[in-house]
């Protein structure tokens, strides 16, 4: 099932770049309805006040990274669906298998490029 | 196989078992307690009459920081100013591809193929400028050793401290008084091991430490 390109999609980081850059790579695959928070614990805010079918985040952020907020989404029975794609400059073998064992879907190493991420995004929602 | 050689030098540090006297074991360790006694009070002399330059470093450090600080939010602007052009020219493009098909709609044979002609060309930097936006999350990469290097200026800046503190010319020869304000010091710099001092902070120290 191709991803639907009106679902609203979360972008998490705590730089204000990576965030517009994210945005931009989305908005060129067709996708034009999507948020931001600057952390996990916003993320989680947003994500329990709306309807989202999408996360994009960081790895390393402050207050709450973004592993954290992988598992609050998993464990969380509302929450727990919706695929969560990481994107980290963390590309350490044992990062990735606790991104896997806490239930990522996919994983994309900076600095990627905007065919990388379409290439797990088509991954994830197949 | 190269065979392991055996050096002896003047300066290879004797067996300490060849210094005890099997008579008065208790001589040889006195001895060593001195030797290590005098290597303390040499060293704490040698820190002191270090503790002018150390203090002027010790000072420059909240500068570090701050053009640490700086670098990242320059390079954080710059940026961002690049993705408003490039965001500005993609707009630009979606204008001029809405009304390049509406020409195309209206026209037929050869018009209508050039203007085709002038879409594909146009198509071609697409995949370009989205380039162009993927290859600023350098920034993203450059912030994060950024604020590596800050929180490495703040620990060094730190231990500086603790060592003005601890061999600074205030606390030689020291009174009741000056001794537990040394050891408050201490404490506070302890306190703050996890935050970043300011320079308020760090200048109250070394004022109270004899520095100016």
């Amino acid at each position: 099932m191709p991803a639907d390109l009106n679902m609203k999609i979360l972008v998490v980081d705590d730089m204000s770049t990576m965030r517009r850059i994210v945005k931009n790579i989305l908005k060129q695959l067709g996708f034009a309805n999507m948020e931001e928070a600057e952390n996990g614990q916003e993320a989680l805010q947003k994500l329990r006040a709306d309807t989202f079918g999408f996360v994009v985040s960081d790895w390393n952020m402050p207050v709450m990274p973004g592993i954290e907020m992988l598992r609050a989404i998993r464990a969380d029975e509302k929450l727990k669906h919706i695929p969560v794609l990481m994107v980290t400059a963390e590309a350490q073998k044992e990062n990735l298998i606790e991104a896997i064992q806490a239930g990522v879907n996919n994983y994309v190493v900076k600095p990627f490029t905007a065919e990388t991420m379409q290439e797990k995004i088509n991954k994830i929602f197949k | 196989m190269i065979p392991r050689a055996t050096v002896h030098t003047s300066a290879q540090p004797k067996d300490a078992s060849d210094d005890i006297d099997p008579e008065n074991p208790d001589t040889a360790l006195y001895e060593k307690l001195g030797e290590l006694t005098r290597f303390i009070d040499k060293t704490i002399k040698t820190i002191s009459q270090f503790s002018a330059p150390m203090s002027a470093t010790t000072e420059q450090l909240p500068d570090a920081t701050t053009h640490l600080r700086d670098l990242r939010k320059l390079t954080e602007e710059g940026t961002h100013k690049v993705m408003q052009l490039v965001e500005t020219i993609e707009d630009n493009r979606k204008r001029l591809y809405a009304q390049l098909d509406a020409l195309e709609r209206n026209l037929t044979g050869d018009n209508a193929a050039a203007v085709k002609a002038i879409r594909n060309g146009m198509a071609k930097d697409d995949k370009p400028l989205i380039d162009i936006i993927t290859a600023l999350s350098f920034q993203d990469l450059v912030a994060q050793r950024v604020n590596k290097l800050v929180t490495i200026v703040e620990e060094v800046e730190h231990k500086l401290l603790e060592l003005v503190v601890v061999f600074g010319p205030y606390t030689k020869g020291a009174g009741k008084d000056e001794a537990s304000k040394a050891s408050e010091m201490l404490k506070q710099l302890e306190a703050s091991k996890n935050t970043s001092i300011n320079q308020d902070v760090a200048d109250e120290i070394l004022k109270q430490f004899g520095f100016n």
